[in-house]
Order: C-alpha cells, then structure tokens, then sequence
C-alpha cells in the first residue's frame, strides 16, 4: 500500500502531542513523508553539513539556550541556516517562547513553528508513537487474527477453509478477536509485526449460512482487541495424503511477511479434528518456547540420554562376560 | 452492501483466486468482510483479477454482474 505523507495541519491536530502554532498557519500544508526527527543543534551552530532538511526539526531546551546567548543578527543567521533548506516545520519543546528573530526567519520560508507543552524526551516518544506505524511498511493479508493466550495467531488458508469459523469458536471459549478476513499488518521497528483492521469492518464477521454478524455486540467488549503483534502464522489446508505434516516438532518452520520471520504451522483439515484446540496448543507451545521450554526438543534429549546409558551399561556387562 | 454480497457470490462460485483491487488495495474478491471495507461506491472503478483454472470466466462472470449494474436495473 502507498504511504500517505503526514500533513503539519494533521500533525499539529494530534491531542497528544499538545502542539499550538507560534505563527499562525503558515506553513500548516508542508507534508512530513518519514518518521525521523532531527535535533538541529549543529546546523544552528553553522555546520549544515549531512544536514537532514526533510526531518521534523525539533528544538529542544539545549538549542533553545544556545539561540538565546546569540545576538539578535547571530541569531537570524542562525535561524537562516536551519529554515533555508526548506524543512518541514520547527518544534520547540517545553512551552518556550520561540525568539521573534527565529520567527521572522520562518514566516519568510513559510514553515510553520509549533511549541509543545511536552518535555523533548515526552515529545520524541509521542511522536515516534504516532510516525512510526504510520509510515511503517505495511500490507494487507487475507487471513484472521486472534489473540489466543496473548499470542497472536494469524490464522491464514483459502476461502471457505474455515478460517472465520475457527475464529468465532476461539472467540466463545473467551480469546479475543483482532480483525477477519482482511488483516492490515505493518512492521515496527527491530522486525515487530503488528496487525489491526480497517476501522468500520474490524470487528464484523462473516459466517456462511448466517451473514455478517457483530462480534462485540454478540460476545461483548473483552472479545475484540484493536490490534496485536503476530507472533504465530497458521495455515489451514484440505488434508492431503502426499503432503508431509510436522509430526515432531522439533524443527520450527517459519514464514516470512514483509521482512519478519515468524514460526508457521501448516494444519490440515479433517472431519472430527477439534481446531480450536489445536490453535489454542499452538499458542501454549509457543509461550512454553518464550519461557525456554520446547518439548519436543526436551524429548529427544532424554531419549538421546537414555540410550546413551544403556550403551554405558552394555559395555560393562559384555566387558564382564568376555 | 447488496452488490458486495452478490460479487462474493459469483466469485465464490470459481475455484480460482480472485481479487478486487481499488487505489492500491487489493482484497479477496471471496469475502464479503474484505469487498466492504474496500467500499467501492457506485461510480468507481475497480480492477478485477483472478488465478487459476476457470480465471477466464470467473472474470468474464464478475465484469457482466457489474456491467448489469448488480442487477438493479432489471
């Protein structure tokens, strides 16, 4: 999906970034197109050197002090050298004033200066908050998310398989729906997943025979979640007879989306087979992994033990016996 | 919310994989969940896909549903 840049209107908007306009609405239309900041200090100073002019500008107490030791004329200059690259709005932190020379200096190339109510360190977290998924890579997949345990299980298979139904089964024994049928999933910083739904459709579903129905009104509010990290990928298939399924467990299969690797489980279907529960094992497993317990390698480990001191023993008794 | 009903109807009808893209998203054109939230209003253009064996008709079966106005006009 395309990127939409973030306008300084919507930015300023944001309630919790607690933003006010020092000189009107100048500059408000500038758009931001990535979610890295920049703190200024040296291009103040004069070295503009690597200097990033696309970054939100952040002035923080440190530069703020530096403006106000200059002399009005120093102060212009310095102003001139961070403003004339065009950046895309300046931010001063910690409701300070802005100097009327840094104002001036704006209101020519048209950018728009904002102060925070918010200390720097409040401020760059709040903004990371909102930037970073908005400009995250993102794509929208056809599958379901579910909250079992905590763990999120992005459950995935051809249409018709039983995907929503496994859902709604997982929903009644009280695990939380995150969205059906069409995931949006973005990827956080050091190779997070994270998956949400379209606002209007997030928390309806559709099961065949019945039509659309509202999982919140039907199960209440501690059914639904807004969004989840995806931790576990299932895919649901017909069963096949030539296929070969997971019988050990030892080796993980893994799955790539958009760059993140996540442990994949294929499920086949057959008539009888419980998957609920099975989805739910999946993620208990998973979380008995996470506090460094994998069964099935611990099995082989002790097999591998026992037929280590059986081995031992028989030696002793052949040596006995010549 | 009707035409979206009947398009995941027809499309489900085929054993190919089908998508309904509009701007740059692209949804399963088998469910109806995905169709809604594409939110294709009546006057906008959509582009239909589809894999696999029988794709020839199940496009030719979707683009006739939608060129019939879903129905509507008869």
């Amino acid at each position: 999906m395309k990127i939409q840049p973030v306008s300084i209107r919507e930015l300023s908007g944001r309630k919790d970034l607690r933003l006010s306009a020092a000189n009107g609405i100048i500059g408000a239309e500038k758009e931001i197109s990535n979610s890295e900041i920049n703190r200024p200090g040296l291009a103040l100073a004069g070295f503009t050197g690597r200097f990033t002019p696309n970054r939100i500008q952040i002035l923080g107490e440190t530069e703020y002090t530096y403006l106000a030791s200059l002399s009005a004329e120093a102060r212009v200059a310095a102003s001139e050298h961070v403003l004339s690259f065009g950046v895309p709005c300046v931010i001063i932190t910690k409701t300070l004033q802005p100097p009327r020379e840094l104002l001036e200096v704006a209101d020519k190339y048209g950018t728009a200066v904002l102060i925070t109510e918010l200390t720097t360190d409040e401020f760059l977290r709040s903004l990371a908050e909102f930037l970073e998924p908005h400009f995250a890579p993102r794509e929208s997949v056809h599958a379901t998310l579910v909250d079992v345990y905590g763990i999120g299980l992005l459950v995935t298979g051809r249409s018709g398989i039983g995907k929503s139904e496994t859902a709604l089964d997982l929903v009644e024994r009280g695990h939380r729906l995150v969205a059906d049928d069409l995931v949006s999933v973005y990827r956080m910083r050091q190779g997070v997943l994270m998956g949400g739904g379209n606002e209007q459709m997030q928390h309806y579903m559709e099961i065949r025979g019945i039509g659309i129905i509202d999982v919140p009104s039907l199960f209440g509010i501690r059914s639904i979640r807004i969004r989840k990290r995806v931790e576990v990928v299932i895919r649901l298939e017909e069963w096949d007879s030539k296929s070969v399924y997971e019988r050990v467990g030892i080796e993980e299969q893994t799955t790539t989306i958009l760059g993140v690797e996540l442990p994949y489980v294929v499920l086949p279907i057959v008539p009888g087979k419980n998957l609920t529960v099975v989805a739910e094992v999946i993620a208990l497993n998973h979380l008995l992994k996470v506090v460094g317990k994998n069964s099935a390698a611990e099995l082989n480990d002790r097999l591998i033990e026992a037929m280590r001191k059986s081995t031992a023993n028989s030696i002793y008794d052949r040596e006995d016996f010549e | 919310m009707r035409p979206a009903g009947e398009m995941v109807r027809i499309a489900s009808g085929f054993h190919a994989d089908i998508s309904i893209v509009k701007d740059d998203l692209s949804v399963n054109g088998k469910s109806i969940i995905a169709l809604i939230t594409l939110a294709a209003e009546s006057g906008s253009s959509i582009t239909i896909r589809a894999e696999g064996e029988d794709a020839t008709e199940a496009v030719d079966a979707l683009v006739n549903i939608v060129e019939r106005n879903f129905g509507e006009d008869e």
